[in-house]
């Protein structure tokens, strides 16, 4: 496998005018993602990742908005864990493997399974105070800023579907595309040393 | 009792996620497995001495009253398949873990766990389901499961076999869900209690296509006759322990929901005399299927398909007495067809493979595993005493009492299936059991008792012979199981005491 160095994009070769192709006009010189690591499928797009830095904090906020309001508006736990896993996909098509590796909060299949653990648990607890399965409290408070803020204990059900989504969206993306850039940079890396190998030993007859 | 309605559906998922946090940790992984299952057989007992009187215990999720609520239902019938269900589900667990002691099946990933309690959630989440729509939730969290576990350990002949599986799995739960919504349509209630009570008042043609559709849908889950290619196809290629289970589950989850949905919500007669051909059909195509077969599992599955045959001619009686024989039957061949799977499982040790061309002589090298197939082998056939004899006299006896012309067909079309089924039996007990065992296999049995794996296969062997034992006690307790068949059954073609749980429980 290459280090990230080998797959940092070229350095602007064709605006310094020295006739080699302008395969650098995408790439930015600032980094605006958080590894500036070249995927190994296609050049950078300034654009993608421009936007993709404007809009994931953006959109985070806007899933946690829906898991929040789910209860008993439009929303939920589901639609949240899709828009926040979008967040991640997003960031995963402007940067490849390594920033989405750089981004994920823990390992999908731990996401996955402390989600579930949060779903079932809540789904179970009411039944220990001898109400039926996933019946709900809620509970409203006056906070000083808010105003009045209620809580439905489904909530804490609905956080837990939201990082299933979330979990198997990553696990998903991780397992199929991610996989496939990994084999392709060892295809490359394995290129890069047989190129080498022929030159040492005086290129090919 | 709310409690305990929720335990063989939530406890799996519970397990699942702490089998997924464990990845890392195989050892701690198999403890907490084991032990959540063992939850959940304990769990199934407690319904079942809750309801072995005929009682139904309802409970509705969120507390919303049904027809709103989520139900969740047990009557006598779901708690002894969830009982049946979570003790094969252990053993075969048990099973696992012992060849993954031994080291034989090394391709293994860790993620066999999480996802088999998620099937276990399905196969459960489908007993208990008090509404269609729940029903399909059961059934799509036991097939997603199980497509992830067929493509296990993957070569390329498992994912030829696991291509036609999903597609046939996918094809049938968009017609499911196409029969749920169509039902939803004529009556407004997705719940089974209440779509019981409309649909009696639906145009007897509209009700008889909704039966039909059913009947399809679930057909073509519990592998009928001429619904039945993908079977025997799929389920010998995947791994012991995965076919193991498919091959004593799934199809009898569908062959539960078709009772099911054909007793409580559609009318007696509607669809009867179709039921007899498919069973006559069932029965025979499969039975000639497994004569002409080379390979002990793919002669497994055939017999498989071949003895849905019998419980859905038992369905089609449509009288307490058949519905009774249906169930002995249920109980009788989810044991019996685990049990021969893992059988074939420890044959694979000796051999490698289960075609017969290449085994003989397994008597002489292995005693124990010769009894360990021949007594499920025994009873598969149906002959006395074993478990399968008396299920097919509960049958053959309600039939008689039924009589008319195509009830006698196919009563007839049964006793040559059950000959038919002794001489598969016999075929594969003469090529592969006796004779002088080959070199290699008696090689492969020297190498094995050397190995430094023993302790694993010992898990193995004592898990198989419980398995056996399982099917014994089946055999021994038939007296109390027939009893509480008939009462399962009887509640069932009332349908009122089921109704009425659901009905009445309102928010607890």
């Amino acid at each position: 496998m290459s280090t990230p160095e080998e797959n940092r994009g070229p350095p602007n070769k064709g605006a310094a005018g020295d006739g080699a192709p302008p395969e650098g006009w995408e790439a930015p010189r600032e980094r605006w993602l958080s590894t500036g690591v070249r995927p190994a499928f296609g050049p950078r797009s300034v654009l993608l990742e421009v936007a993709a830095r404007l809009l994931i904090p953006t959109i985070l906020v806007f899933s946690v908005f829906l898991l929040v309001s789910g209860h008993d508006q439009p929303g939920g736990g589901f639609v949240g864990g899709l828009v926040a896993s979008l967040a991640y996909v997003l960031r995963y098509v402007a940067g490849g493997r390594r920033e989405l590796a750089a981004g994920m909060p823990m390992r999908p299949d731990a996401l996955l399974a402390l989600g579930m653990l949060i779903a079932s648990g809540t789904a179970v607890a009411p039944l220990l105070f001898g109400h039926s399965v996933l019946e709900s409290a809620s509970l409203t408070v006056a906070l000083p800023v808010f105003g009045k803020v209620k809580f439905a204990s489904i909530l804490i059900f609905e956080t837990g579907v939201f990082l299933i989504v979330v979990g198997l969206v990553l696990s998903v993306v991780s397992a199929l595309g991610a996989r496939m850039e990994a084999e392709e940079e060892e295809a490359r890396a394995a290129r890069e040393r047989a190129r080498r190998i022929l030159r040492l030993r005086g290129g090919p007859r | 009792m709310n409690l305990l309605i929720a335990v063989p559906f939530v406890v799996p998922l519970l397990g699942a996620a702490v089998a997924l946090l464990l990845r890392r940790a195989p050892r701690a992984q198999r403890v907490s497995s084991a032990v959540t299952l063992a939850v959940v057989v304990a769990g199934a007992v407690l319904l079942l001495k809750a309801t072995a009187s005929g009682a139904v215990v309802a409970t509705q999720a969120g507390g919303w009253a049904a027809p709103l609520g989520i139900s969740l239902v047990v009557d006598p019938l779901a708690a002894l398949l969830l009982l049946v269900s979570s003790v094969v589900l252990l053993l075969v667990l048990l099973y696992a873990v012992g060849q993954d002691i031994s080291g034989l099946s090394r391709a293994m990933p860790q993620v066999f766990h999480p996802i088999y309690l998620v099937l276990t959630a399905g196969v459960c989440l489908s007993f208990i389901a008090g509404d269609l729509f729940n029903l399909f939730v059961g059934f799509e969290i036991m097939l997603t499961a199980s497509y992830a576990l067929i493509t296990q350990a993957l070569t390329r002949e498992r994912v030829r076999a696991s291509m036609i599986y999903t597609v046939v799995g996918l094809t049938s739960s968009i017609l499911f869900l196409t029969g749920i919504s169509l039902v939803y349509a004529l009556t407004g209630t997705v719940n089974l209690a209440d779509a019981a009570d409309k649909l009696g008042a639906a145009p007897a043609g509209l009700r008889m296509v909704l039966a039909l559709l059913f009947l399809v849908v679930f057909g073509i889950k519990a592998a009928v006759v001429p619904m039945h290619f993908w079977l025997p196809d799929s389920y010998p290629v995947a791994i012991t322990r995965i076919s193991a289970i498919f091959a004593a589950l799934l199809t009898k989850v569908a062959v539960y929901a078709i009772i099911r949905t054909q007793t409580l919500l559609f009318g007696r007669d509607d669809v009867s005399v179709v039921m007899l051909w498919i069973a006559i059909a069932t029965m025979v195509v499969g039975i000639l299927g497994a004569l002409v077969q080379d390979d002990i599992n793919r002669i497994m599955s055939f017999v498989l398909v071949s003895h849905i045959g019998f419980m859905i001619f038992g369905l089609a009686l449509n009288t307490v007495a058949g519905i009774a024989g249906v169930l002995i039957y249920l109980v009788h061949h989810i044991v019996v067809q685990a049990t021969l799977f893992l059988v074939n499982g420890l044959v694979r040790q000796y051999v490698g493979h289960t075609s017969l061309r290449s085994i003989r002589g397994l008597t002489a090298v292995s005693p124990v595993l010769a009894l360990f197939f021949f007594l499920p082998a025994l009873s598969l056939a149906g002959l006395p005493p074993m478990s399968g004899f008396i299920a097919k006299v509960a049958l053959f006896q309600a039939g008689a009492q039924a009589g008319g012309w195509l009830v006698w067909t196919a009563l007839g079309a049964g006793v040559l299936t059950s000959l038919l089924t002794l001489m598969a039996i016999f075929r594969v007990w003469i090529r592969a059991f006796w004779g002088t065992p080959l070199p290699d296999m008696l090689e492969a049995r020297a190498e094995l008792r050397r190995g430094p794996d023993v302790a694993g296969r010992r898990i193995m062997a004592v898990t198989t012979g419980a398995m056996v034992g399982v099917g014994l006690t089946v055999t021994v307790a038939a007296g109390p199981l027939a009893e509480l068949a008939f009462t399962a059954a009887a509640d069932l073609l009332d349908g009122g005491a089921y109704i009425e749980a659901v009905m009445e429980e309102g928010p607890s």
